[in-house]
Formats: C-alpha cells, structure tokens, sequence
C-alpha cells in the first residue's frame, strides 16, 4: 500500500516538473457535488483555472459526508498542493483538519462556510442574513405596491431546517416582516431544499389558505416547485413567486425570473471568482497577503435585469 | 382465502385514518372540509402515485422474499434520460420514453440475473446497483439538473401532456390493475409466490426460479423508470439526485399493506391500502400545519401501530 502510495506520489511529482516552468498543484475539497450551487462553484472553478495553464485543478467530492470530506482533505495534505481551497460541509467537523493544512504551511482559502477555528489564510463568503434581509424588502415594497399599504400573506417554503442557510434566509426576511403587523406568514412548510417535494407541500398550502400574496422560497427550486403547484390549480398568477441562489444555466433561477416564473431572485454568490484570484496572488506573488476576509455581495435579479445578467 | 381475510385488516386501517382526517380537517370559508374536497383528494392520489407504482413491482419482489434497493436511482437514471433525450438530443417523445424506460428495464434485469445466477442476496446486489446507477445518472448529467422549459417545444409538450392529474392517476390505476391481474390471476404470479413460500420447495417442483426472478426485477426497473418519466414531466427537469429514499416508502407502503418481508404472502392490494394509508397521514398532517419534526415522530408512530394491528387480528 505504502510502495503504492510512494509510485503514485513520484508519478505526481514527475508530471508536475515535466513543464519546466514551475506547476501549481491546487486542490478543492468540495461539500456535495449533488447541489445544483455546488456543481456550479466546481464549472466555475474548473473554467477559470483553466486559463492559468501553470495551474492543474483537482476537485474531491465529498457527498456531504463530513467524515468522508476530512478523509478527502487529508489525502490532499499528503500531496502538498500549493494552495487548498475547502468548502466545509460543516463548520465543526473540518475545522480540525483544515488546521493540519496550516500547520504543514499550504496556503488554505475557506469557502462559503466558516470552520469554528480561524483555520484558514482567508474565509471568501457571501451573507445570507443580509440576502434574508434583501428579500424580505423586496416583498414588503411589492405588498406595499399592491395594497397602498403594508400588509398581506406570505408563505415561507423552508430548506433543511437547522443549516445556515436556512436559519438565515428566514430570520433575515422576518426580522422585515415583523415590523408591519399587516404582514402574516401564513404557512411555512419544510421541503428540505427539494423542487418536487415543495411542490406537494405548496399543494396543501393552496388548499388551506384561501389568501396568498407572495411565496418566498429559501432557495429557487422550491420557489418553482411552489409555482409548479400554484400553476395546476390556475392560480399561479394571483400571487408572486420570490427565490434565492440565482445560479446561471438553463436550469438555474436567474432564467426562471427571465421566464417570468419567479418575481425576483436573490443570487447567492458562488464565491468562486473571487476565490480564483486570492488564489492566484498567492501563487504567483511571493509578498502577497490576503485579508481574513472577503465579503461578497448579492444581487437582485428581477426581470429589468435577468436577461443581462443571464448573458454574461 | 387469504386475500379474503388480509384485506379488511389493512382496509379498516385506512378507513380509520380517513375518519381522523376528515374529523381533524380545517374547513374552508365555504364550510366545506378542505380534505374532503375532490381537489385535494385527488391530490393525494397523484402525490402517491409515483411510490404507487414503485410499490406495486416491489411487492412481487418482496413476495419472492427479495428486496429491491436501487429503485429511487433507476427513477433518476430515467428522469436523466428522458430529459437529456428531449431536451439536448431534440429525440421524439415517444423515443425518449421508452429509451428511458427500456435503459431502467434493463437495469433491473441486470439485477435480476445477478440475484439469479450469482446466488447473491438481493440486498447487496441491489445496494450495489442503487450507488453505481446513482453515479451513472449523475455522470451522465455532469451533476446537472436538465431543465424542461415551458416553450413550445417538444420537451415542454411532453411534459404538458405528462403532469397532468388524471395521466398520472390513470397510469397508477392501470398499472394497479395490470398487476393486481398478473399476481392474482397468472402462473406467473403463482410462481412469485412459490417462491418466497419456500424457495427449494419451489425448486424441486421444477418452477422457472430463475427466470421468474429476473422477470421481477425486470418488472421493478421497468416502474421505477416509467415512474422517472413521470417525475420528469411533473417537475420539468430532469434530476439525477431525485427519488432518494423512495426505495423506503415504497418498502413501508407493502408493509403497512400487510406483506411479509419474508416473502410468500401479501397482495397488490394491501400494498394499494397501505399506498393510500401513507397518502392520507401525510395530507392530514400537512393540512393541519403539523411542526414537520412532529410530523415525522407521529409517522412513525402509526406506521408501528399499523403493522402491530394487523398482527394482533391475524394471530387471533
């Protein structure tokens, strides 16, 4: 086993000092694969790296298993990549191993999710208290909008309870809505994330709630998966759909807002470019020292500005 | 008969969720019950049917004492295929269909011959299957959701003509009734049987053990594909992550239906009731508002109580 460890290390170390010119060996630890904003930070990646030919990505998949995303990570450390970037499927679990990373001197970028350890040389994330906040504003100056004043019924389709994200979204939206008395949610059922299983719960929704103004969804699929249910029932058009994420690509919910299926949507950045450039600096300059932090901003994505944003 | 005799027990269960749900129901401004209202149970119907259609292939399989663990995989495998074959490769739609179909067919054949001529236990042959499908899907889709517009095109007629109500209801109900007659009324359902019963009885009596086994996962791939199809058309992608866990509501719906995990007794129809018993527990949680955590707790709850029911009268 050890003999073909040390084959397949030499094998390594031969291919990266083929070129000549010095190789960069950059590793990313990856949560799940299996999200669709996942698989869209990994395309993204793989293309920008991509124009750095001194540069040879390799992306583990860690199927949102924490056990299984240490393992992946500390088969990485044994490699010494010239840069580690890790998008921690749990802030306890990596927080751990992404310390060995330090320890032996590989530059570690964290990304999306913190560690409960500062374990890293820089944490490049988004913040979905502010994007709850965002839409939650949006919605009240669509209510306002439509009545003349604060007020109406919102249905809240939540991810899987107990993630960030989740938490988040919601009490960023509330900590709006509680401040017009007008305004009730009026069901909030759980669809763990999933288009087809909002959709079943939108359906009982519809049948209970005779009033409904604005569905938010925590993320775009059960923002669609909501609309799909409204639309059976021929009402898809008295109320309006409102998601998050805001991914490119024909599935993604920045075209769903252009096929006036969601009202708005908030993108939830990948991260990933500004991850690609940090990266870069630290590669190629030697002096270079990036903040502890990046913050990145969403956007709106509402029809006016779909189709650009859709483009790019 | 048996049948005879099986089918009040698991039927005075769902009779009895009914009564709960109809006496628990919020009620509308009408004053009409929300849960008896024709929309809403026909809701459940078409919210049961895809489990509905899986179920029924894997009580054949149970009733040979198997287990088919890869049926939510092949489902995504399908609703892979079936979108990529319209929507990437402009493919017609019955072409995309029954590529779908046929690729899940064979899937499970492959299961079968493996169960058959292996000699391996269904559960590890199938859980192999259940990862590696799993994989194939994703591989194939490049982890992507493949998106079914709303255009005119021939992706979105498909799914036009797919989602509705009563062709998802009609394929559960026809498929239903297929194999309600296939277990009931042909030798080759008298084998399925004879063969969870007492597999070398079976054997000595000179039954196509082999063949009849491969026929069944056969059958099991075939629904959980055509299952996939409809999954597709309802929510306009196609997604090699979706039908996770459907392996166990299906493998719950037989059960609460009063089949026995170890094969040789059990119906269509129990599976039917217990399709429907999960259905209406669901709706009248989620009609009520019912804290999703609590939900889960009291499901559990009752799936036990269900099955204990029908033991206790069975053993009288």
């Amino acid at each position: 086993m050890k003999r073909i460890a040390a084959a397949l290390a030499c094998l390594l170390a031969c291919s990266c000092g083929s070129g000549g010119k010095k190789q960069f060996f950059v590793a990313f630890s990856q949560a799940n694969n299996a999200e669709p904003y996942r698989a869209a930070q990994n395309a993204l990646m793989t293309k920008l790296w991509a124009q750095h030919p001194d540069v040879r990505l390799v992306i583990s998949d860690a199927q949102q298993d924490n056990s299984r995303q240490i393992a992946q990570v500390e088969t990485f450390i044994r490699q010494k990549p010239d840069l580690l970037i890790v998008a921690p499927n749990e802030r306890a679990a990596l927080t751990d191993v992404m310390g060995t990373a330090m320890e032996r001197n590989i530059p570690v970028i964290c990304l999306e999710r913190d560690v409960l350890q500062p374990h890293y040389t820089t944490y490049i994330h988004s913040d979905n208290l502010e994007i709850g906040r965002n839409a939650g504003v949006f919605i009240v100056d669509y209510l306002k909008k439509k009545y003349g004043a604060p007020k109406g019924n919102i249905v809240a389709i939540r991810g899987l309870l107990g993630v960030e994200g989740e938490i988040n979204r919601d009490k960023g939206a509330r900590q709006v809505f509680d401040q017009y008395p007008g305004i009730k949610i009026v069901a909030d059922p759980v669809a763990d994330w999933v288009q087809a299983r909002a959709k079943d719960r939108m359906t009982e929704v519809l049948r209970a709630q005779p009033r409904i103004d604005v569905v938010y969804g925590h993320n775009d699929p059960m923002a669609v998966g909501a609309w799909l249910a409204a639309r059976e029932l021929g009402v898809e058009r008295e109320m309006i759909f409102v998601g998050v994420d805001g991914l490119p690509g024909e599935a993604g919910g920045i075209k769903k807002v252009m096929d006036g299926v969601l009202a708005a949507t908030f993108v939830y950045p990948l991260c990933v470019d500004k991850a690609v450039e940090i990266g870069n600096r630290i590669l190629h300059e030697p002096g270079f020292r990036p903040e502890r932090e990046y913050v990145i901003d969403s956007t709106m994505v509402t029809p006016a500005n779909a189709a650009a944003l859709y483009a790019k | 008969m048996t049948l005879a005799r099986r089918f009040p027990e698991s039927l005075l269960a769902l009779l009895g969720i009914i009564v709960i749900a109809i006496a628990i129901s919020p009620v509308a401004a009408d004053g009409a019950r929300i849960f008896l209202q024709p929309g809403n149970l026909t809701d459940i119907l078409r919210q049961i049917s895809l489990i509905g259609i899986i179920s029924l292939a894997m009580t054949f399989v149970i009733l040979t004492a198997g287990i088919d663990l890869s049926v939510g995989s092949i489902l995504a495998l399908s609703t892979t295929i079936v979108a990529m074959a319209l929507a990437r490769q402009g493919r017609g739609i019955a072409a995309a269909i029954l590529l779908a179909v046929a690729a899940s067919a064979a899937v499970g054949a492959v299961n079968g011959l493996v169960i058959a001529f292996l000699r391996m236990q269904p559960f590890v042959v199938t859980l192999a299957t259940m990862i590696g499908v799993r994989g194939l899907a994703k591989w194939l889709s490049n982890n992507e959701n493949i998106d079914i517009g709303f255009g005119r095109d021939l992706a979105a007629q498909f799914a036009a003509a797919f989602r509705q109500k009563w062709v998802v209801i009609g394929s559960y109900v026809a498929a239903a009734a297929a194999f309600w007659t296939l277990l009931a009324r042909t030798v080759f359902g008298r084998h399925v049987r004879a063969i969870g019963d007492n597999e070398r009885a079976a054997e000595y009596a000179g039954l196509p053990i082999r063949a009849t086994k491969i026929w069944v996962y056969g059958l099991s791939g075939l629904l959980s594909g055509f299952a996939g199809v409809l999954y597709a058309a309802e929510n306009h992608q196609g997604n090699p992550n979706a039908g996770v866990a459907y392996e166990l509501d299906a493998i719950a719906a037989v059960v609460i239906g009063g089949t026995r995990l170890s094969g040789g007794k059990g119906s269509i129809s129990g599976t039917i009731i217990g399709t429907l018993f999960m259905g209406v527990l669901t709706n009248m949680l989620r009609l009520n508002n019912v804290d999703s955590n609590v939900e889960m707790m009291i499901k559990a709850v009752i799936i036990v109580l269900a099955v204990a029911a029908q033991r206790e009268r069975k053993s009288k």
